[in-house]
């Protein structure tokens, strides 16, 4: 049993309005997810998903990733160098790590550790008008999402990492 | 469905501050802004023309992509949790003529800004953009030529039982929809919805370069909608009523009969006097304090400053404007507003300002 928290977001819901990234930035200065649009046309937050076995803290020689006690995987700004290779950004198989240009180097999401800890929800879960995003434990996220979520995340991942065997024709 | 949750800032509700704000629209931008001074204790009144707040949240979009239960119950616990007081029905207005636009017949009651300004401390205009863009070719007077926002607003305001709004009649007859963003591919999957004979949808340019991109085309397509790019609408056909559109598509002039015409090319900001607010200098950052009008105490945010935009840059702007208005609400109660001019303030978030580019925006490598 897994009841780390983290978020589900419901790609087949997302209308692309950007109120995660935006609310986010309000929050926290730096948004910590990110509205994509692919060429085709398709919108999607890039999110972090605090995976039981992250990459992004596997690769970082500082250590500066850790999971705090709701199970969220969390930036410590004081740790990380902002090494030049950037592998946390590289390792994540979601792009959801972020360079910025002040302050820390790389910016990720952490489940609002200031807002959990007075006993608030994550701000874009709050916010989003579609309800698309879910504030769960790892196995109720496992547990949502009918077809079209499924279909939808595949689209995003696919366009993130062009699969090789046939590259999707404009991805 | 959980509520969308305005009040995300706070907790309980804070002990009343003694003052109160009246913000005018009840969009996305005007709800957070409610939610910001009302997690302040500021005691938040919100007009809106509309018989129920949400703006085009709630009268734009349509339900299959916006819930319109999460938008209900989260104003609804703003009403009940945080005493915001919604008063529907109700236009503000200058001396100047109403606009004409969208939604008009639902307001009973109008009321002028100078009363506002006397019964509030501050006021936040977010009205938004309600005005359609309009084609600009000869005939498009004619019955049965729609905006995007004329054909997709009824068919849910018919929800609330308003006098006078019945959703289009569409059944049988052929439509054609104008432009390729995302209220047009809504009138096209609102058309077939409705039994229309048939939908065809024009735009000026290719496929891949619709706003709309070419997935949700696709999609249209499998529903039933023909597609047509690269074409200029000439004219619109007919003698007193709608007969068809000619265009021109590479040079070569055709036509196209039609029963039902929808131009959804978008829409134009449609803040009350503007020029007495002195929008133009809001937008550009000169001004005293971030996001307040020429006129003092009252602040501007959202669509009716920045144009059409999207929900979550609404929702930005009526958070910053609400910010800002309270930083100047608590210094005027201290008198020392001239202490802090806004110059330093403002050119530091000058980048952020609506209309700005966000020079920090997150990177992705490799894309």
């Amino acid at each position: 049993m897994d009841d780390g928290k983290t978020l589900f977001i419901d790609y087949s819901k997302c209308i692309g309005c950007e109120t995660c990234e935006y609310v986010c930035r309000f929050v926290g200065d730096m948004p910590r997810i990110h509205m994509i649009r692919a060429a085709s046309g398709f919108m999607a937050p890039l999110y972090c998903r605090h995976c039981a076995e992250p990459n992004c803290a596997k690769v970082c020689k500082r250590g500066a990733i850790v999971r705090d006690v709701d199970g969220a995987m969390v930036l410590d700004p004081m740790l990380c160098r902002g090494c030049e290779s950037r592998q946390c950004m590289l390792a994540c198989p979601y792009m959801a790590i972020f360079e910025t240009d002040k302050g820390v180097t790389v910016v990720k999401c952490d489940l609002c550790a200031s807002r959990r800890q007075r006993g608030k929800k994550p701000a874009c879960a709050e916010m989003c008008p579609c309800g698309a995003i879910h504030y769960v434990t790892r196995d109720e996220a496992a547990g949502l999402g009918d077809e079209a979520a499924g279909e939808a995340e595949k689209r995003v991942l696919d366009f993130l990492r062009p699969p090789k065997a046939k590259p999707e024709p404009g991805a | 469905m959980e509520p969308m949750n305005f009040n995300f800032l706070c907790g309980d509700p804070p002990p009343p501050s003694g003052l109160s704000v009246g913000i005018i629209g009840a969009g996305p931008s005007g709800l957070a802004a409610a939610g910001y001074l009302s997690c302040l204790g500021h005691a938040v009144e919100v007009y809106d023309k509309m018989p129920r707040p949400g703006g085009l949240m709630l009268f734009g979009i349509p339900g299959h992509r916006i819930p319109r239960e999460r938008i209900e119950a989260g104003t609804l616990r703003m009403a009940r949790r945080y005493g915001v007081i919604f008063h529907t029905h109700t236009k503000i207005c200058c001396s100047a003529p109403l606009f004409e636009e969208e939604g008009d017949h639902f307001c009973n009651e109008v009321k002028g800004l100078g009363e506002m300004i006397k019964k509030h401390e501050a006021i936040m205009i977010a009205t938004g953009s309600w005005r359609s863009r309009r084609l600009g070719v000869p005939g498009e007077d004619l019955p049965g030529v729609l905006s995007g926002l004329q054909f997709l607003f009824p068919i849910r305001a018919a929800h609330y039982c308003a006098p006078g709004v019945k959703a289009p009649d569409v059944a049988g007859k052929r439509v054609i929809v104008i432009g390729a963003g995302h209220s047009a591919v809504d009138v096209a999957h609102g058309a077939v919805a409705l039994g229309a004979a048939s939908v065809d949808m024009l735009y000026r340019r290719s496929r891949s370069e619709a706003p709309c991109g070419a997935l949700e085309i696709d999609r249209l397509e499998a529903a039933g909608v023909t597609w047509h790019e690269r074409c200029l609408p000439e004219a619109v056909l007919g003698e007193t009523t709608l007969a068809g559109l000619s265009y021109r598509q590479g040079g070569e002039l055709k036509t196209l009969p039609a029963d039902l015409l929808v131009a959804a090319i978008g829409e134009v900001a449609t803040p009350p006097f503007a020029k007495e607010l002195g929008l133009e200098s809001v937008r550009k950052g000169e001004v005293r304090w971030l996001n307040m009008t020429a006129i003092d105490n009252v602040f501007v945010a959202g669509d009716a400053l920045t144009g059409p935009s999207k929900i979550g840059k609404a929702i930005y702007s009526g958070l910053r404007a609400a910010r800002s208005l309270a930083q100047w609400l608590d210094l005027k109660a201290q008198n020392r507003q001239t202490e802090f001019a806004g110059d330093e303030l403002i050119s530091r978030e000058a980048d952020r300002f609506p209309g700005g580019e966000f020079r920090d925006a997150p990177r992705v490598r490799g894309r």
